[in-house]
């Protein structure tokens, strides 16, 4: 019985997580102003398809096909257009030559003036997401790369049983505080000019959240509770759980970065503390010099495990 | 003691600690807070007469760029010390819509699209600082780029960055960022990056820029610089993303800064 | 060591601070708050700030703890330590950011994050919750500059080895080993410094402990 109510909560957890970030999606997808209203013939797609060349896709041929009737900006200089050299069309669809090259994972927009339609051109936000995830967990893995969190990395990764329950906690409680950090950073400390109190409201966010998770926990899923509680308590004591929110708040991120920096530093966290609890178990049965014993060791390991990330950096999964 | 009232201590006298250690953060914000502003404003201004090789004479003025979403305008703020003394609104078409003092000077609703600074001597313009920023290979590059007068670039100082130290935060030496002194703003489109090993001699004469300034730097090289300004950015070696980012960085916001200046300079009452 | 004894002697403000140093230090010996110890000391001014605003967080918060000392319920303690602490980071990063902008810019998320270092809070959950102000104030003392000599010593070793140079100056034309300014040189360096403090260590007990002997 026990187990079987552990798995519902697990499965009761994830699907919380999955329709919060279905509801940060649609937040963000609401957001973005409109420079002109859009009846007639509809754009379907917009994409970068080589460095020069963005093609669109629309429901009927166009009429207009001089470079004129075309505006592209880049998102963050709507004021200087890029020129369009050729506009070649094949059907419903409008190839147009650009004259300089562009970023494939950039951020653009096109206008049509007539008929007057617009769009934003950008790398679906499933693959943003993905990239910031993984550039999270992997690139900038915050143990190997910004050596985050190592207090904790080095006491909890002897043992992989240890290492896994710590990562699985670690991920759950980072994605909330994340989470409710970006919220208050957001809808309290940045309209009241209160961005001097930070530190103090996401460390109280995350000593709160600890607290209330254990509370409930220990009431409602003893089993839960025994195995993963003294994690919880470690975690107020680990620098990442702080410098997300933190790194969010400095970026002004949006809710969809927000979510996928905290997914992603989390599970890079878990990732790194389970190869280390492989490495190090194996470690046990090696003869270490005797002034390299226990952590010293460790130590080297880590730095071992961070040259193989650097293998990782310049890698971009929008190219 | 039951177990409400004790509750009930507990929270109230954690309420009174929190609103106490808030009110002295808040106290402590408002002294610092000034100074901090006062200390970057020093900094951003020494940067800018070291890039342009300014005296004391000079004024420098301050020019905010902002994208309005709602009309869909451009608008220009000039800044006269602290105050915003004149502000230029241009269609997207580049014409001039109105020009008036500013009625708020917030910038609420308004999307910026960074800074210029002028630096003149009784109206004559004596150089131009432009405000930038690029993707780095961990996260963005802040840089001000330098404009003489006859448009050639005068320097490229990285303000903030967090490249890793000995390979990516080389860019921001001068034995990277020197290289683009003296070219002509009209050749940055055509601008590329290689990964050849760079002259030696041409190494040596970047080192010296770390000590002498771009300026009286410039005459002494001359010949080298000719030879130079023909070739591409040598990447730094293990850095080539950092090295392009900065490059492309630098070639955009010269590239928007002239499209700019075409509609502002009119307006501007400076002789170039 | 000497018989024990029923009431312990207090210990003097010499043994707490060389405790903080050496037997405890918190870097080399405790292993704990380890990620400053890395990601900020590729120079030995970098670890410097780092380490002298820990120092002053550590002093503060162990103040204010001691001179608290029976007014916190126990129940609510550490929120109320982690509330204290995070008070007195806030100060320090806001007056760090004020005055000197420069050094700040390289270590400022780093300053923010010493809200969480372990360090700081099981000094104060052990000896400021217990002992009073003059007691507390030299283990705070103690154990920062513990984390500053770390700190100083890694960011000397990284950056002599790493940029050929000494608090900015050069000493060596080259960079020797640039490998120890790179993230995975920061964990060498730990290691090699770790393993020597623990070489230093065995030697200065084993003398102990022939002295004992031969004092016998």
């Amino acid at each position: 019985m026990r187990p079987a109510s552990g798995g519902g909560t697990g499965r009761g957890a994830l699907s919380g997580m999955v329709a919060l970030g279905a509801a940060l999606v649609l937040a963000a997808g609401f957001t973005g102003a409109a420079c002109a209203a859009q009846p007639g013939p509809v754009i379907r797609s917009v994409r970068v398809v080589r460095p020069d060349q963005v093609r669109l896709v629309l429901s009927s041929p166009l009429a207009g096909t001089d470079p004129g009737n075309f505006r592209f900006t880049e998102t963050a200089a709507p004021d200087v257009p890029i020129e369009i050299r050729t506009v070649r069309v094949e059907g419903t669809e409008v190839v147009l030559g650009m004259a300089q090259s562009l970023d494939p994972a950039g951020d653009y927009r096109l206008e049509v003036r007539e008929p007057p339609l617009e769009r934003r051109v950008r790398p679906s936000r499933w693959a943003l997401l993905l990239t910031v995830v993984l550039s999270a967990a992997l690139i900038n893995n915050f143990v190997f790369t910004r050596y985050l969190g190592l207090c904790i990395f080095f006491g909890v990764s002897k043992k992989r049983d240890t290492a896994v329950g710590m990562g699985a906690t670690f991920t759950f409680v980072m994605v909330a505080t994340g989470t409710l950090s970006w919220m208050l950073h957001q809808f309290v400390l940045k309209p009241l000019q209160l961005q001097f109190l930070q530190v103090l409201v996401f460390i109280g966010v995350v000593a709160f959240l600890v607290q209330l998770l254990d509370t409930v926990l220990k009431k409602t899923h003893r089993a839960l509770h025994e195995r993963f509680g003294i994690y919880l308590v470690l975690i107020t004591t680990n620098c990442i759980i702080l410098a997300v929110p933190l790194l969010n708040a400095a970026a002004d991120a949006g809710p969809l970065e927000s979510f996928a920096l905290a997914l992603g530093s989390g599970a890079g966290f878990a990732f790194a503390l389970f190869l280390m609890s492989c490495a190090r178990e194996r470690l046990e049965l090696a003869r270490v010099p005797s002034s390299f014993e226990g952590l010293p060791i460790a130590f080297a390991l880590a730095g071992l495990f961070a040259l193989a990330f650097m293998g990782f950096s310049g890698l971009d999964f929008l190219r | 003691m039951s177990s409400r009232a004790e509750s009930l201590r507990i929270t109230v006298s954690m309420a009174v600690a929190c609103a106490l250690g808030a009110a002295v953060l808040g106290g402590l914000y408002v002294v610092t807070d000034r100074h901090r502003q006062a200390a970057e404003l020093r900094t951003e201004r020494s940067a800018i007469e070291e890039l342009l090789g300014l005296d004391s004479s000079a004024v420098v003025l301050e020019i905010r760029q902002y994208f309005e979403p709602q009309q869909c305008t451009v608008v220009y703020r000039l800044l006269d010390g602290n105050d915003a003394a004149q502000q230029l609104v241009f269609s997207l078409d580049g014409r001039l819509q109105s020009r008036a003092r500013p009625a708020a000077s917030g910038a609420e609703g308004l999307m910026p699209l960074g800074r210029l600074f002028l630096a003149r001597h009784d109206g004559q313009l004596l150089g131009i600082v432009v405000e930038g920023s690029a993707k780095g290979y961990k996260n963005r590059i802040r840089f001000l780029v330098a404009l003489t007068r006859e448009f050639e670039i005068a320097g490229v100082r990285v303000v903030e960055h967090e490249e890793d130290p000995g390979l990516g935060a080389e860019v921001a030496r001068p034995t990277f960022a020197g290289q683009f002194v003296a070219r002509p703003a009209s050749d940055l489109p055509a601008l590329q990056v290689t990964r050849d090993p760079m002259p030696e001699d041409w190494r040596a004469a970047l080192a010296e820029l770390q000590r002498v300034p771009a300026a009286s730097w410039r005459p002494r090289h001359q010949a080298l610089l000719d030879r130079e300004r023909r070739r591409p950015i040598y990447a730094v070696t293990g850095a080539t993303i950092s090295s392009r980012a900065l490059t492309n960085g630098v070639r955009a916001t010269v590239d928007h800064f002239r499209r700019r200046w075409a509609l502002l300079e009119p307006y501007l009452g400076v002789r170039t | 060591m000497s018989a024990p004894v029923l009431e312990p002697r207090p210990p003097s403000a010499r043994e707490l601070i060389l405790n903080g140093i050496f037997a405890e230090n918190p870097v080399f010996r405790l292993a704990l708050s380890l990620c400053p110890a890395v990601a900020v000391t590729t120079t030995v001014m970098n670890g410097l700030v780092l380490g002298v605003a820990v120092l002053l967080v550590q002093v503060l918060s162990s103040l204010t703890v001691a001179l608290a000392r029976g007014r916190i319920h126990p129940r609510i303690r550490i929120p109320v330590y982690t509330l204290i602490i995070a008070v007195w980071v806030s100060a320090i990063d806001m007056l760090l950011s004020g005055f000197v902008p420069a050094l700040y810019a390289q270590v400022g998320l780093y300053v923010k994050l010493i809200v969480a270092f372990a360090i700081i809070i099981s000094r104060l959950e052990v000896f400021a919750s217990r002992q009073p102000l003059v007691p507390s104030f030299y283990d705070a003392l103690g154990m920062g500059l513990g984390f500053l000599l770390a700190l100083v010593s890694i960011g000397a070793m990284r950056e002599l080895l790493g940029n050929g140079s000494l608090v900015g100056v050069p000493l060596v034309a080259s960079k020797p080993l640039l490998f120890f300014a790179l993230p995975a040189g920061g964990f060498f360096s730990i290691t090699l410094l770790m393993a020597l403090f623990n070489i230093i260590e065995r030697r200065v007990e084993s003398r102990r402990r022939l002295a004992a002997g031969a004092a016998r």
